[in-house]
């Protein structure tokens, strides 16, 4: 029998998401029976459950990181094994854990330091899968300067979650106008990839004729390397909690939609945590704050994808302009704001603009930079904006080996040789080398590493989460890969060939081309390598 | 006076009218801008990024489709960003789809069209396809052929927002993406009405009506198309029979019906089911060619529509004479127009004087 057609609400579309998980995922019926549940037609239903990776395969339990810090730690072997096993398992992009890989998701839950004889232990069943590195989901990774420093540092992770709310309280006798000033004169940018003047934001969103506005919360990076939002989520919810609120006061909304990832189980018990304590108290007169878990997709981490992703649909970015700021969530004006920024907030209310521009170097603020790979303490350190990558080693207890390349800040800021050691990791400094700040991910590489194989491996990575909607990413992150691929078959076999000479054209055009800033950014890892670390093309066997 | 708002097109004035996109000034000004994913009757998608124009002020290119013309915009259609943009995307569009023309065994390409307008470069290297078919579909008139899709979407939103069945979907992600149904079910088995507008929206041919590609009929540019009007309702939907002359031994074959251009006729490149796809009684050998009018010796004679009006009126007067009007009935078709079920009950009531008059569509 055809399925009934039944007109819908917003609601019941932004319900399919979570409607498809309590269903178990997409398996066969499951379209169908939340079409019965939500009135929302069951091709489109299935057209959602089909986008996300943690819905789409409800057969697959555990999920080994591809990520490039967790295959440094021998994530491909743990891969195998799994398989070998007998697993329900598949790769995956990066799971926010680089600091403590190699990385496996279990159901919903990050486990992390994998080793062989955790996965020896489970036996086959996955049920059993435990990491003994890392019991419970409340694992933390480290962090730097470890001691409570509120005076230095704005986001203090070391120290203990504050409900008194302070800055909330100041915010408000503040006046809107005031708030928006102190966070412009603090000069503080996105700290999600993009270095976005966040004062801009507020004002935009503020000066809007529509009353309806909403504040949102993107919880949901997942840029390779990049875990910060993770240990700010565990260790100062009330940071985050505190800043959204600020921020609603502050351009007239009354509610706050925060989507993390869905790997993000430990992360989610926090925040939820903070949520409900403010409720208790009733520290926010007037904002209610929902919770919506992500189901498994990078593009997600993208403004736009997130507003579609959290309205039900399938998380394809929209085109700009309008922005989020003018036609956001369900239309309406939206102030959208990563972990890290949004939790910035109360600090720069509390001691002042001005306090928080002088923290940095090179540009406003400190900043969190997630170090991973060939350094002896991977974690997340907060350090004044513009240190470079030789001050984030010393306070990651140096170099493992002798440094030779690094990623500044996720797959999309490509690789910089080692002589840019002393270049400041800023927005501008960055940009300048054709790099980018990005989400401060850095990666470190040393010299055993191949970059010709790490920029592979990040093409693939960008292959599988091109959302698919628009020809210059969707070809061409394949495009790029498959050129790879042939290159090194070729010289593994011996011989030479020119598949690499249409790599700049197509990086060009993606650039120029694609909707969103996944596909304009997706070819820098080859790019780059091919420019910085031409000899290691030349490898043989350079792809593992 | 009112002042005409204009843009710079090309370093040439443009007028341009409120709500106007840029793509729409272009088309009336005659300039050329290739669209792939842009359907007149759709919501501007943005996603095929065939129509990306150079604005003035914007870092980036913009969609023609969906940027609203504003009074003073300065837009470049032809510069060599925008010309090496378009060679480099329709490369890349061939080298994941069939370049050979022989793969066009229905609809014209207009993937192959534009880069043979553009003198894309058509040596990248292909890639195999990867995108799902549905191979279990047993419906009778459409088939997918993944290897020819370029994920522009036109099928999905048009079943979405101009018929409201939302029957297909984009499904999946990446180069995995694809047309689908839930759980790739059969269309005869979801709320398909078997339209066929995604056939006529998809840009490619990989959407295409099943019975000509599986009987390997001629490709539709070897066609003839004849323009007539359905009959099977009343709306009076304009069509194209498409014509094979040299088929059935020279008699000639209808191999498939398709609608005008959206915009050139009433029925906006629109056609039912039953328009799209029920023309085989054209070729059934019950179907009435000639009008008939039985002998004395009971059998069908062939006649002139002259003597064949006579002998009905006949008949007609002579039963209404002998038995009365009311022993008369008059049941018209649904697919009459209004006008002719008017004509109908008033040749019912005014000239054979009874009310006993019907349509079928009437209970």
């Amino acid at each position: 029998m055809a399925a009934k057609k039944v007109m819908a609400d917003k609601h019941a579309q932004a319900s399919v998401p979570d409607k498809l998980q309590q269903a178990g995922g997409l398996k066969p019926g499951a379209a169908r029976a939340v079409h019965e549940a939500s009135g929302i037609a069951e091709a489109d239903v299935y057209g959602v459950g089909s986008f996300f990776h943690l819905l789409a395969e409800p057969g697959v339990k555990v999920r080994v990181c591809t990520g490039l810090s967790c295959l440094l730690k021998g994530s491909a072997e743990l891969l195998k094994q799994a398989e070998a096993a007998g697993l329900p398992v598949r790769a995956c992009s990066c799971l926010a854990a680089c600091d403590r890989a190699p990385a496996v998701l279990r159901d919903r839950s990050v486990l992390p330091d994998v080793t062989t004889e955790d996965l020896a232990r489970a036996k086959g069943d996955w049920t059993k899968l435990a990491s003994a590195a890392g019991k419970g989901p409340d694992w933390r990774g480290a962090i730097g300067p470890a001691k409570d420093d509120p005076e230095r540092l704005a986001m203090n992770l070391a120290g203990a979650p504050d409900f008194s709310c302070a800055a909330f309280a100041k915010a408000k006798n503040l006046g809107a106008e005031k708030v928006i000033a102190e966070i412009e004169a603090s000069g503080l940018q996105g700290r999600g990839g993009a270095g976005f003047p966040a004062a801009f934001k507020w004002k935009s969103v503020r000066g809007q004729k529509e009353a309806t506005r909403y504040v949102v919360l993107n919880a949901d990076e997942g840029e390779p390397g990049t875990f910060k939002d993770r240990e700010v989520l565990l260790r100062r919810p009330d940071k985050v909690v505190e800043g959204l609120a600020i921020a609603a006061l502050t351009i007239g909304a009354h509610e706050v939609y925060c989507y993390l990832r869905g790997e993000f189980d430990g992360p989610w018990r926090a925040l939820e945590g903070a949520v409900a304590e403010a409720g208790k108290k009733n520290l926010f007169p007037g904002i209610s704050f929902h919770l919506h878990a992500g189901q498994g997709a990078y593009i997600c981490g993208e403004e736009t994808a997130l507003l579609e992703a959290l309205e039900g649909k399938r998380g394809m970015p929209r085109l700009r302009p309008p922005y989020p700021t003018e036609f956001g969530l369900w239309g309406k004006p939206t102030l959208i704001h990563n972990v890290e920024t949004i939790s910035c907030v109360p600090a720069i209310v509390a001691k002042g603009g001005g306090w928080f521009k002088a923290l940095g170097k090179s540009e406003p603020g400190t900043k969190l930079y997630c170090v991973s790979g060939h350094v002896k303490q991977p974690g997340v350190y907060e350090l004044p904006l513009g240190s470079t990558l030789d001050d984030l080693a010393a306070a990651a207890g140096g170099y493992a080996g002798t440094l030779k390349a690094f990623s500044p800040g996720g797959a999309s800021s490509g690789f910089l040789p080692a002589s840019e050691r002393t270049r400041p990791l800023a927005y501008k400094a960055l940009a300048e080398v054709g790099s980018m700040l990005g989400s401060a991910g850095v990666v470190v590489l040393n010299d055993t590493v191949n970059v010709a194989w790490a920029a592979r491996e990040q093409l693939v990575f960008f292959e599988n989460e091109s959302c698919g909607q628009c020809a210059p990413c969707r070809i061409g992150t394949r495009f790029q890969r498959v050129s790879v691929d042939h290159h090194f078959d070729r010289a593994k076999a011996g011989a030479s060939g020119d598949d690499l000479k249409l790599v700049a054209e197509v990086a060009w055009e993606m650039n120029e081309g694609s909707i969103c800033g996944l596909g304009q950014a997706a070819s820098l890892p080859l790019t780059s390598a091919l420019k910085y670390f031409p000899k290691d093309f030349e490898a043989k066997g350079a792809r593992p | 006076m009112i002042q005409q708002a204009h843009i710079m097109l090309n370093s040439k004035p443009a007028a341009c009218r409120d709500g106007e996109t840029v793509l729409q000034v272009a088309q009336r000004e005659g300039v050329f801008i290739p669209t792939l994913c842009h359907d007149p009757r759709l919501k501007p998608a943005g996603a095929c990024r065939t129509c990306l124009v150079e604005v003035e002020g914007q870092r980036r290119l913009l969609p023609a489709c969906a940027t609203p013309a504003a009074a003073g915009m300065v837009v470049k259609t032809d510069n060599d960003r925008v010309k090496r943009h378009v060679k480099g995307l329709l490369a890349l569009y061939l080298a994941d789809h069939p370049k050979d023309r022989a793969s066009e065994t229905g609809a014209p390409d207009q993937l192959l069209d534009l880069a043979e307008r553009f003198g894309a470069p058509t040596d990248w290297p292909a890639m195999p396809n990867v995108r799902a078919a549905r191979p279990g579909d047993a419906n009778p008139y459409v088939h997918f052929q993944p290897e020819k899709c370029i994920a522009c979407a036109r099928c999905t939103r048009y079943c979405a927002e101009v018929e409201s069945v939302h029957a297909i979907t984009l499904a999946n992600r990446g180069s995995l993406t694809t047309i689908f149904t839930a759980d790739g079910r059969g269309l005869m088995d979801t709320t398909c009405e078997l339209c066929g507008g995604c056939i006529d929206t998809c840009p490619t041919g990989a959407m295409t009506e099943k019975k000509p590609f599986l009987t390997k009929a001629k490709p539709e540019r070897q066609l003839e198309k004849v323009r007539t009007t359905c009959n099977y309702c009343g709306v009076g939907c304009q069509m194209d029979l498409n014509v094979d002359h040299s088929a059935n031994e020279g008699r000639g074959k209808v191999v498939k019906v398709t609608s005008p251009p959206p915009g050139t006729t009433t029925n906006d490149g629109n056609l039912c089911v039953k328009g799209r796809f029920a023309y085989d009684f054209l070729e059934h050998r019950d179907r009435l060619t000639m009008p008939l009018v039985r002998g004395d010796d009971g059998k069908f004679h062939e006649t002139t529509w002259e003597a064949a009006l006579q002998a009905a009126a006949r008949g007609l007067l002579k039963i209404k004479t002998e038995h009365g009007s009311d022993a008369l009935g008059f049941i018209s078709s649904s697919r009459c127009t209004m006008e002719e079920n008017y004509l109908v009950q008033k040749l019912s009531r005014s000239i054979f004087k009874t009310n006993n008059v019907h349509q079928c569509a009437a209970t």
